[in-house]
């Protein structure tokens, strides 16, 4: 099973009662798992909240009542979720709580190669770090027990690596136990942290990881693998299978040091594996923290040992590791010139890959916000503007072959951006939210907006989900692991006091045209919420209930090679006929959206179903 | 078994890629063979390049095949075998599917300039570049297979039905149509097990 899948089941098995979260890449699956068992089990209740602070938080606040609870994120969740996750690591918990981070080195589907590791030392939380599915299943386990035994917030990061690994796990059995509601009263505890408070709560949480230190020094997760002579490895997560993986071709057996207690460290297990070594290689992905730590665990007991990695620059500090780097990164440290097997394998893929047209990321067919943009854009077609895009599928419009973008941070950011920017600019200044993306972050900078008179336009592509993730539900959405109420986006965005609100179909791109250029020219805070539901959530749905998806076709006796269709649509269905020149769609990727066969200008493209358009 | 089998999947998202390793996967736990894969999927949009490594076999290891390391790469789309290349080992061997998808930014490049009727990146390209690195290159039109087997979306399943009968391949293909039958819509069962069929037969007159 999937890493994701079986940390899911670590949940189950342990009993967790509240499981909120926010999707997110390279943790998503875990969302979708838990919700399947959700269905399953009725004494577990789990929810998709509305950002990753609030998933946090309800997770926490079912911990306080008493219940383990779980709550996963990618990297950059805990940002939004930190502010709480600090006051958690004084407070600490009450029901077992594990806090599942998922890295992401090589940025596969992140805004950064941010290392979730540093955020464990400032808030006094215990972090675990698994390597494979297994051991993801395990430590999830182990967390759910060292949390109720120190009362503590447990913290299992992982990375892409890990959590998109698939293999055999070896599970136990499911046993639930039954739901009782609690009284308050019967916590006999306050949680709050503040001044006097805040003073003790740090002190104890110190003493806390004090002592889970020692348990860690004696945990059968650190393994050391002896080797030969003088040279140890130290690493941690994916990269102790790179290790392992590079050291079969090698001719050098170090000593490996497996780390899965990475904070607190175990010291004195450290300190022991140093102490008989001349040179320590230490091979962990981002940003050098073992390093740091071991060379000042090193410095501490006045161990002479030279310490190799990042920081003596024989491994690089941007990127993914694999097996190629990390033996490389290896014979570099022990001064051992490798010839590098990989690189006439690489370079000779490199020759024959010359001219292969690029594969990138494109919206797939019947994609709502193909037809917005397509809009947008002539509604601005004599405006200097500037757009602040955002978070989700609708991200791509940065990429070719539109590379319409000005900015792009994190989620929610085009509100406040668009804030500063009409402060500045000549320019009309445009945002774009998806519906997710509104939700998360965006209402407390469009409330802002209105409420300072700010001049700008946000555009919200509401496609009923968050798509990019795998379409889970948002609080717009009608559906949930358990009943929910949909939130209508027009209501909320009028309920902020927006002065200007309308409403499209991301379907019909030329009669949004004028409903565009009305918003754009209002002077003040203007909404467009464009709606059309995400066309993998919506070919599901109607393969579900069995609604054919009926394609499209061109008829080459009426095209007249103008590729409108082409052009204005970037559509994966529509190819060109190399025999004749003229457009062609492919039947089995059309979705039949109809947006080419409105932008046609020869209306040579019609629906199969008949119904010409 | 004797040591390790490396396979890379690669093709278009939307293509079935994930099936298909999931299959062998849980093909792979009914034998008792150690396996671990590695999924290679950006964001969850259809038509971007998607790969996904496998490995069986004993010892620990990394979920990546290390490049010249595959022994076998089934691609779902055939440009998308020449994407990957690196990874397949010289001789090792190539499923391929005769398919083409074109990308809209190679079609928009045509129309740019002016050259609607100039051909796409051709199979034949293809075919010339990967057969330097292997001559055990089985091409599949595996479209046309899965429908004359009933079922136009089962060319994974046509595919896989290929790898299966490649000389050396790991797992028996009792196993693995067990494990399709399992995982597909019941009324397509027939379509499929055709369709693995299909694909066997085509390599075993390749290769047998
Ligand atoms: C803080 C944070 N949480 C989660 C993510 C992961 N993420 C990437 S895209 C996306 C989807 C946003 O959905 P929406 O705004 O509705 O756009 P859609 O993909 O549906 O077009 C999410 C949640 C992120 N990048 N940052």
């Amino acid at each position: 099973m999937l890493a994701n899948e079986a940390i899911a089941r670590a949940v189950v098995e342990s009993d967790v009662k509240v499981a909120a979260f926010y999707p997110g890449s390279p943790t998503s699956e875990i969302l979708d798992t838990v919700s399947m068992f959700s269905g399953e089990f009725k004494d577990l209740t789990m929810e998709v909240s509305a950002n990753e602070k609030v998933a946090f938080e309800t997770a926490v606040g079912a911990s306080l009542a008493g219940v383990r609870s779980f709550t996963s994120m990618k990297s950059v969740g805990l940002n939004v979720a930190s502010d709480a996750f600090f006051s958690v690591g004084y407070t600490g918990v009450r029901g077992g709580m594990v806090l599942l981070v998922a890295d992401d080195p090589h940025a596969h589907s992140s805004q950064s190669e941010q290392d979730g590791r540093f955020y464990a030392y400032p808030a006094h939380v215990p972090m675990l770090e698994p390597s494979t599915a297994q051991e993801a299943y395990e430590m999830t386990k182990w967390g759910f027990e060292l949390s109720e035994k120190y009362s503590t917030l447990v913290l299992v990061r992982t990375t892409t690596r890990v959590n998109h690994q698939s293999a055999i796990v070896s599970v136990g059995e499911i046993k639930r136990s039954p739901f009782h509601r609690a009284s308050w009263k019967d916590v006999g505890a306050h949680y709050y942290t503040l001044a006097a408070t805040a003073r003790r709560l740090k002190g104890e949480a110190l003493e806390r990881l004090s002592h889970i230190r020692e348990e860690f020094e004696q945990s059968a997760f650190n393994i050391i693998e002896a080797g030969e002579g003088e040279v140890g490895i130290i690493t941690s997560g994916v990269s102790y299978l790179y290790v392992r993986e590079a050291l079969e071709t090698m001719d050098s057996r170090p000593h490996v040091l497996k780390l899965a207690t990475t904070h607190p460290l175990p010291s004195d297990l450290i300190g022991t594996f140093l102490k008989d070594k001349r040179r320590i290689v230490i091979v962990e992905e981002l940003m050098p923290y073992l390093e740091r730590e071991i060379r000042s665990i090193a410095h501490e007991r006045r161990i002479d040992v030279e310490i190799r990695g990042k920081l003596s620059g024989d491994f690089p500090l941007v990127g993914e590791y694999n097996v190629p780097i990390v033996r490389a990164g290896i014979a570099s440290s022990l001064d051992i010139a490798s010839a590098d097997s990989y690189a006439d394998v690489m370079s000779r893929a490199e020759s024959l890959k010359e001219g292969l047209p690029v594969r990138s990321p494109i919206f797939c067919p019947g994609c709502p916000h193909r037809g917005t943009f397509w809009a947008v854009q002539q509604a601005l077609k004599e405006t200097p503007y500037v757009l602040n895009n955002d978070i989700g599928c609708y991200s791509m419009f940065l990429l070719e072959p539109y590379e319409v973008t000005d900015s792009l941070l994190c989620m929610g950011a085009s509100l406040g951006l668009s804030s500063g920017m009409q402060h500045v600019l000549n320019d009309k200044v445009v945002a774009f939210v998806g519906d997710s993306t509104f939700f998360h972050a965006a209402i407390p900078g469009l409330l802002s907006a209105v409420h300072n008179n700010h001049d700008l336009t946000l555009v919200i592509l509401n496609n009923s989900v968050t798509a990019m993730t795998g379409q889970q539900p948002n609080p717009g959405s009608d559906f949930g692991a358990a009943p929910v109420t949909k939130l209508d986006i027009p209501s909320v965005v009028k309920g902020l006091g927006v002065p200007h609100v309308a409403e499209v179909s991301a379907f019909e791109p030329k009669d949004n045209v004028e409903t565009f250029k009305e918003a754009l020219s209002y002077r003040g805070v203007s909404v467009v919420i464009s709606h059309g539901p995400c066309a993998l959530y919506n070919d599901r749905l109607k393969r579900h209930a069995g609604t054919p998806i009926v394609p499209n076709e061109v008829s080459h006796d009426t095209c007249q090679n103008i590729y409108a269709c082409i052009r204005g649509v970037h559509c994966p269905a529509i190819e060109l006929d190399t025999a004749t020149g003229k457009s062609t769609i492919r039947s089995e990727l059309c979705n039949g959206c109809m947006v080419c066969a409105k932008m046609c200008p020869v209306s040579a493209i019609y629906s199969t179903r008949g119904d010409d358009t | 078994m004797n040591g390790r089998y490396n396979m890379v999947l690669s093709g278009v998202g939307g293509q079935g890629l994930m099936l298909l390793s999931n299959v062998i996967g849980t093909a792979c736990a009914q034998e008792g063979l150690p396996v671990i894969t590695g999924e290679q999927h950006g964001l969850s949009q259809r038509s971007g390049s998607i790969s996904v490594h496998l490995r069986m076999g004993e010892g620990t290891y990394g979920p990546l095949v290390p490049p010249g390391d595959a022994d076998v790469m089934i691609a779902m789309e055939a440009t998308e075998a020449l994407r990957y290349i690196e990874f397949l080992r010289d001789d090792g061997y190539i499923i391929m599917n005769t398919r083409l998808m074109h990308h809209p930014l190679e079609t928009m490049r045509h129309v740019r300039e002016d050259a609607a009727t100039e051909p796409y990146f051709s199979l034949d390209e293809v075919r010339k570049r990967v057969r330097s690195v292997t001559p055990n290159v089985l091409e599949v039109d595996a479209l046309h297979l899965a429908e004359a087997a009933g079922n136009a979306r089962a060319e994974n399943v046509v595919l896989l039905g290929a790898a299966c009968g490649l000389p050396g391949f790991p797992l028996k293909k009792e196993t693995v149509k067990d494990v399709i039958g399992g995982v597909v819509p019941e009324k397509t069962i027939d379509a499929n097990m055709k369709a693995f069929d299909a694909g066997d037969g085509a390599c075993c007159d390749a290769f047998g």
